[in-house]
């Protein structure tokens, strides 16, 4: 009998692990009343902010990859709709979204792309830019579910359009709950492989010259 | 004279069937049976290339990444810089699988000339059919299907520099390998000689 419990000793002491880690990582569902008062926060903040400039870490984590794979850069963002990543480790590349079209720098090599057709682009365009400024409720789009834990309110967008699904079954946006701006943004593909990426050193309403967004 | 005759037809015919970088080729006798190809050996590397692609005078780009999961047997993923996966690839023993491929890629012309591209950088054990030398290398050739691919190995340093593929009489795709220590690739250059194609590929760890 001894020689049995001992036997499932390891195995229980790892379920134990399994559990606190739960416990301290858990998900709770928000009321009815809390997801009200969070949308109206979120978009009070929204409101206000005429630019963002934040640095970025990327992660891209596939099934099959020893390591994900990680990039580095900064985001900038100008009310309404300019938006510019830059990436910076381990390679230098910058896309401008701005109308309709993609202004791409590639390590120097410089090109336009041309997405007024393409109906995707600009839907993941308008998309990354709602999910910067935090104004993407919206329920024609998306089905949405909402949950806390300690740190962060964390929203899941299940897309409906049956074309955008084929890429990106679902976004998770994490927001802070002090300052309620987007922290993580993770995209699930399909596969469940997924990019991930991760906002720091966030800063807010400082000027941002036009000519930045011009390749 | 007659005999001459024939032989100047015959010498005529191989001549003009030979491709031209293939004229200092000096056969050798063949010392190996196989080749290893060291690039994409190894199980535990996570091989990820910034992947520039030159298609008629149109350029784009993204990340190309290529895992070893058994021998013989390889994941490719084209994916762009955000991360959007564009194309998901599986080749297991010559036969490839397409487990995912974006709209816009989704071009029988395109798949299967990756296929063909990818099939060569990856295939791992080469049987050597014939050897050469030249001043600056060995070449281990493989026949297959009427097809010739010639596997540079430098004598400077023992690597492979380079990889031709051709039919009798022209080149194909050429593959240049740029690497620090032999068993990882830094840069590869996949340029297509029948069609205006290039693809750039950088290593970034």
């Amino acid at each position: 009998m001894n020689y049995l419990k001992l036997k499932h000793m390891p195995k229980l002491i790892l379920i134990l692990f399994l559990c606190l880690g739960t416990a301290s990582f858990a998900q709770n569902a928000m009321t009815a009343q809390e997801i009200t008062n969070f949308k109206q926060r979120v978009k009070a903040v929204a409101q206000k902010t005429k630019t963002i400039g934040s640095d970025f870490d990327q992660y891209k984590h596939m099934e099959f990859l020893s390591n994900d794979i990680k990039t580095s850069g900064k985001m900038l963002f100008k009310s309404p709709n300019l938006v510019k990543w830059s990436y910076t480790s381990p390679f230098q590349y910058s896309v401008i979204f701005k109308e309709d079209k993609l202004l791409i720098n590639d390590e120097g090599k410089k090109s336009d792309v041309n997405i007024g057709s393409n109906q995707l682009f600009k839907k993941l365009n308008q998309l990354i830019v709602k999910s910067i400024s935090g104004d993407m409720f919206d329920a024609a789009e998306f089905t949405m579910n909402f949950s806390k834990n300690a740190e962060t309110y964390i929203v899941t967008f299940d897309s409906k359009d049956e074309e955008l699904k084929k890429y990106i079954k679902q976004f998770v946006l994490h927001f802070d709950t002090q300052k309620h701006t987007v922290v993580e943004v993770r995209m699930i593909e399909p596969s469940d492989d997924y990019t991930q990426i991760v906002f720091k050193n966030r800063k807010e309403n400082q000027v941002i010259k036009d000519e930045v967004f011009r390749n | 004279m007659r005999f001459l005759g024939i032989s100047f037809i015959v010498i005529l015919l191989f001549t003009s069937c030979t491709v031209a970088s293939t004229k200092d080729f000096v056969l050798v006798e063949n010392s190996v049976e196989k080749y290893k190809n060291p690039y994409f050996a190894d199980y535990s590397k996570d091989y990820v290339y910034k992947a520039n692609f030159e298609v008629y005078g149109r350029t784009f780009g993204g990340l190309l990444i290529i895992k070893k999961l058994a021998t013989e047997h390889h994941r490719v993923v084209f994916a762009t810089e955000f991360g959007s996966k564009m194309m998901d690839m599986e080749l297991k023993n010559d036969v490839f699988t397409i487990n995912f491929i974006a709209d816009d890629l989704n071009k029988k012309i395109l798949i299967n000339t990756l296929k063909k591209d990818f099939k060569i950088l990856l295939q791992e054990e080469i049987r050597v059919d014939k050897a050469y030398r030249t001043t600056a290398a060995t070449i281990f050739q493989l026949v297959d299907n009427k097809r010739f691919s010639y596997y540079y190995i430098s004598k400077k340093n023992q690597q492979l520099v380079r990889i031709l593929h051709a039919s009798k009489s022209k080149e194909k795709i050429i593959f240049t390998f740029e690497s620090k220590k032999g068993k990882i690739a830094e840069n590869i250059l996949i340029d297509h000689k029948n069609m205006k194609l290039k693809i750039k590929l950088k290593r970034i760890d």
